[in-house]
C-alpha cells in the first residue's frame, strides 16, 4: 500500500494541474470592456466643482475626485441636464416611452414635468432633451408627436420636434417649435435655449441624391421661425454646447464618417458661427459641456487607442484661443451613458 | 534458524527489489511517464476549456449549403476555395429565425463581401432584399430573400451568382439572436447612430410567442454604447426611414465594422464562451481553420482599407410593383458596372 502512495500523489498532481491549466486558461479572458461602478473609482484629475453623469440608468455626482451616487427613485434614468437652483432635469426611460422629471440634488424627485405613457399604444411618447431657458421660465425638449396633417398620415411619422411648455406649469399643451418637416428623417433634437429667446438645435435630414443622413446646427429665434443653418451638411454636426457667456459653440461632427466623430468649438454671434476648431480628434466624442468658468470643455470618449472600449470623461483645459490644450482623461474603467451631456456646476 | 532471519532475508530481497527499480536506472522511463502524465493532464484541462468552442465550431462550420426545401435549384453552387492569399468572396446572410415563417426564414440581410488578403481590404456590397430577380439557376422571379427561403443558402447563393456574375466561395448566416449574442459576448460594441430613430412597428419576436407582436423603440443619435438588443434594433428598424431598407443595409455594413473593432483584442480564451452562446444561431460552410485564418486576417484591416457599397436607388433600381408586391426592379446595366469595379475579377 505504501509503495501505491507516490504512484497516487502524482496522478492527484497531475488532476491538479489539469485543473490549473483549465482556470488559468479562464482568466486570459478579455478583460478590456469591463468596467466598475462609480463609486468604486475615483477620478484622475480633479475638477473644480460638481458633475454629474449617467452610467448604467443610475446618476452620480463627482466632487473632489469622488463619485456618489444620486439616490433617485429606482428608474432608467438615461439622461441629464441642469435646472435652477441646483436642481436636476433626468429622463427616466420604459418600454415605449419617456418621461421627464425635476430631481432635487439629492436625487428626491420636485416634481415629474412630462408625463408621457398612455393606455393607448400610440398614445405613449419619447420626450428627451429636457433645457430650461436661461430665464427659467421655458421648458424646452424633444418629443416624438404624431403629425396631425393628411399629409403624412399620422401615424408613422414619429420624427422628434422640438417643444416648450411654462416650467412652472408643464400640463399645458405644447408649443410646437419645430415640426420635423422632413418626414421620417430623424427630426428635430438637441435644443438649446439662448438669452435672446430663440433656440440653437440639430435637425436630421437624409441627402435625397446620396442616400446619406446628416445633422446640422440651426438656429430659429421664434415658434416655426425659417431655420437658418448654421453648419453644412458635409460637417453633419449636432450635440451643441453653449459657453456660459454665450460666445462659444462645441459641437460634435462626423463629416460623414459612421465610425468617428470629432469635437470642434466655434465663436458665436448671436447669429452665425465662426470657422470651427477641432479640439479632439477622435475617436467618438460625445456630448459635450462647458465649464462653469467657459475657459474649458467636459464631454465623453472611448480610450484614445481603443475606440471600442467604454466611455470615459475627458477634460480639455483650453478649449478656446490662443491654441487648444490636449486632451486629458479624467476617468477610467467607467462606462458613462455618451447621450448624456455631463452637467458640470460650480 | 535464529528468529528474524527470514525477515532479514524479506529486507533483503525487498532492497534487491527496490534496486532493480532504482531511480538509477529507470530514470529516463520515469520522466519519460512523469512528463507525459502532466502533459496528458494538461492537455485534458485545455480540451476541457475548449471543448465547447470545439462543439460549436464542429456545429456552426463545414455546413452543405443544402436548403430549406427539395428544390431542384438548391444543389450546392459554392466555388471552390480559393488559392492562398487570393481574393475570395463570401455571401453573408440574415434572417429572422422566428416563427411567421412557416414554410422557411426569409434572408433579409444580404451583403456580398470581397476580401483581399494581399491587399489588406474588403468590400461590402449589399444586396436590397425586394429586388426583383429570378431565383435560383433561371427560376421564376421573386424577391431575391425569397431565394434562402425557397432552397437555403445554395439558392441564396446560385440566385446571387446568376445575377450578379460573382463567384461566391463561402457563405454565413447569422440570426437575430445571434448577433445579440455576439454583441453581448463582446461586452457590447460602439456605435455613431446616424439619426434618431423611432419606430412605432418595430418587430416585437426575440421573446415569447406571438410573432406578430410590435414595439416602440426610440435610439438617439451621435456615438454611444450599445448591448445586443439595442445593437439589432438600430440595424433592424426601418419604419421610422424613409430610406427604410437601404438605411437598414447601410447600418448593417456599419455595425460589422463597430463588431470588428470591438472584437480586435479578444483572446483565444474568450472563444469557448463566444462560441457555445451562438449555438444554432450561426452557420457557416467555412472549415475550423478557414474561419480561423479569417479572424486573424480581419485584425489587420484598418478601417480605410473597407469600402462599403450600398445602392441607394436609380440608376441601379426602380421601385414598382409586381401584382401587389411592393418590388425593387433593378437596371443591371448599372449594377454590372459597379459589380465590375468592386468585384473584377469575378
Amino acid at each position: 500500500m505504501r509503495r501505491l502512495l507516490p504512484l497516487v500523489a502524482v496522478v492527484a498532481l497531475m488532476a491538479v494541474f489539469g485543473f490549473a491549466v483549465y482556470s488559468v486558461l479562464g482568466t486570459l479572458k478579455s478583460t478590456r470592456h469591463e468596467f466598475s461602478k462609480p463609486t468604486l473609482t475615483q477620478a484622475l484629475i480633479d475638477l473644480s466643482g460638481t458633475v454629474v453623469v449617467v452610467q448604467n440608468g443610475d446618476i452620480y455626482s463627482l466632487t473632489n475626485l469622488k463619485f456618489t451616487q444620486i439616490k433617485a427613485p429606482a428608474m432608467d434614468w438615461v439622461q441629464v441636464a441642469p435646472a435652477p437652483d441646483g436642481d436636476i432635469l433626468a429622463v427616466a426611460y420604459s418600454s415605449s416611452y419617456s418621461n421627464v422629471y425635476l430631481l432635487n440634488p439629492q436625487g428626491q424627485i420636485v416634481r415629474q414635468l412630462l408625463s408621457e405613457s398612455s393606455t393607448q399604444y400610440f398614445g405613449n411618447h419619447w420626450a428627451y432633451y429636457p433645457r430650461v431657458s436661461p430665464s427659467g421660465s421655458t421648458l424646452f425638449y424633444v418629443s416624438d408627436w404624431l403629425c396631425q396633417s393628411a399629409s403624412c398620415g399620422g401615424v408613422y411619422n414619429v420624427d422628434f420636434q422640438i417643444q416648450a411648455v411654462p416650467f412652472a406649469n408643464p400640463a399645458v399643451s405644447p408649443v410646437v417649435w419645430s415640426e420635423a418637416g422632413l418626414y421620417f428623417q430623424g427630426g428635430d433634437v438637441q435644443p438649446i435655449p439662448l438669452a435672446n429667446g430663440g433656440i440653437i438645435y440639430a435637425k436630421y435630414a437624409i441627402d435625397g441624391a446620396t442616400g446619406a443622413t446628416y445633422a446640422q446646427l440651426v438656429y430659429v429665434s421664434s415658434p416655426y421661425a425659417n431655420p437658418v443653418a448654421l453648419t453644412l451638411p458635409a460637417q453633419d454636426c449636432a450635440e451643441p454646447a453653449l459657453s456660459p457667456n454665450g460666445t462659444e459653440i462645441a459641437m460634435v461632427c462626423t463629416n460623414n464618417s459612421l465610425q468617428s466623430t470629432t469635437l470642434q468649438v466655434a465663436s458665436w454671434n448671436g447669429t452665425t458661427l465662426g470657422t470651427p476648431v477641432q479640439i479632439s480628434a477622435g475617436p467618438l466624442p460625445a456630448s459635450p459641456t462647458w465649464s462653469p468658468n467657459g475657459k474649458s470643455v467636459l464631454y465623453l470618449n472611448t480610450l484614445l487607442t481603443d475606440k471600442s472600449s467604454p466611455f470615459q470623461l475627458w477634460w480639455i483645459p483650453r478649449a478656446t484661443s490662443p491654441k487648444p490644450g490636449a486632451p486629458q482623461q479624467v476617468t477610467e474603467d467607467l462606462n458613462f451613458t455618451a447621450t448624456s451631456p455631463p452637467i458640470w456646476t460650480a | 534458524m535464529p528468529a528474524g532471519t527470514r525477515p532479514r532475508r524479506r529486507r533483503a530481497g525487498l532492497k534487491s527489489h527496490q534496486a532493480s527499480f532504482s531511480w538509477g536506472r529507470h530514470r529516463v522511463l520515469v520522466a519519460a511517464l512523469l512528463v507525459f502524465g502532466f502533459g496528458l493532464s494538461g492537455v485534458s484541462g485545455v480540451v476541457a476549456y475548449f471543448l465547447p468552442a470545439i462543439s460549436a465550431a464542429l456545429n456552426i462550420t463545414g455546413q452543405h449549403p443544402q436548403g430549406n426545401s427539395k428544390s431542384p435549384a438548391a444543389s450546392p453552387s459554392v466555388t471552390a476555395a480559393p488559392a492562398p492569399n487570393q481574393p475570395f468572396n463570401v455571401l453573408l446572410l440574415g434572417s429572422d429565425n422566428d416563427a411567421k415563417f412557416r414554410y422557411g426564414v426569409l434572408a433579409q440581410t444580404m451583403i456580398l463581401v470581397r476580401i483581399n488578403p494581399q491587399t489588406k481590404s474588403v468590400v461590402m456590397f449589399s444586396i436590397p432584399r425586394d429586388l426583383w430577380v429570378p431565383i435560383g439557376n433561371g427560376g421564376a422571379s421573386a424577391k431575391i430573400d425569397a431565394a434562402y427561403s425557397d432552397g437555403g443558402a445554395a439558392e441564396a447563393i446560385s440566385t446571387v451568382e446568376n445575377n450578379f456574375g460573382v463567384s461566391i466561395n463561402y457563405w454565413v448566416w447569422i440570426g437575430l439572436g445571434g448577433l445579440v449574442q455576439l454583441v453581448n459576448d463582446l461586452h457590447d460594441v460602439n456605435i455613431v447612430a446616424q439619426m434618431p430613430i423611432l419606430d412605432d412597428e418595430y418587430p416585437y419576436d426575440l421573446t415569447g410567442n406571438n410573432p406578430y407582436l410590435q414595439a416602440r423603440i426610440a435610439i438617439l443619435p451621435g456615438p454611444q454604447r450599445v448591448g445586443g438588443v439595442a445593437a439589432l434594433e438600430y440595424v433592424r428598424s426601418r419604419h421610422g426611414d424613409v430610406l427604410s431598407d437601404i438605411a437598414r443595409s447601410q447600418k448593417q455594413q456599419q455595425l460589422l465594422l463597430d463588431i470588428k473593432a470591438s472584437a480586435g483584442d479578444e483572446t483565444v480564451a474568450d472563444v469557448p464562451s463566444i462560441a457555445s452562446s451562438l449555438g444554432d444561431s450561426v452557420k457557416t460552410d467555412m472549415s475550423i481553420s478557414q474561419v480561423g485564418s479569417l479572424l486573424t486576417l480581419a485584425r489587420a484591416f484598418s478601417d480605410g482599407n473597407v469600402h462599403q457599397v450600398v445602392m441607394t436607388g436609380e440608376p441601379y433600381f426602380a421601385s414598382g410593383y409586381v401584382g401587389s408586391q411592393s418590388v425593387l426592379l433593378p437596371h443591371f446595366a448599372a449594377i454590372d458596372a459597379l459589380i465590375a469595379q468592386y468585384f473584377p475579377t469575378s
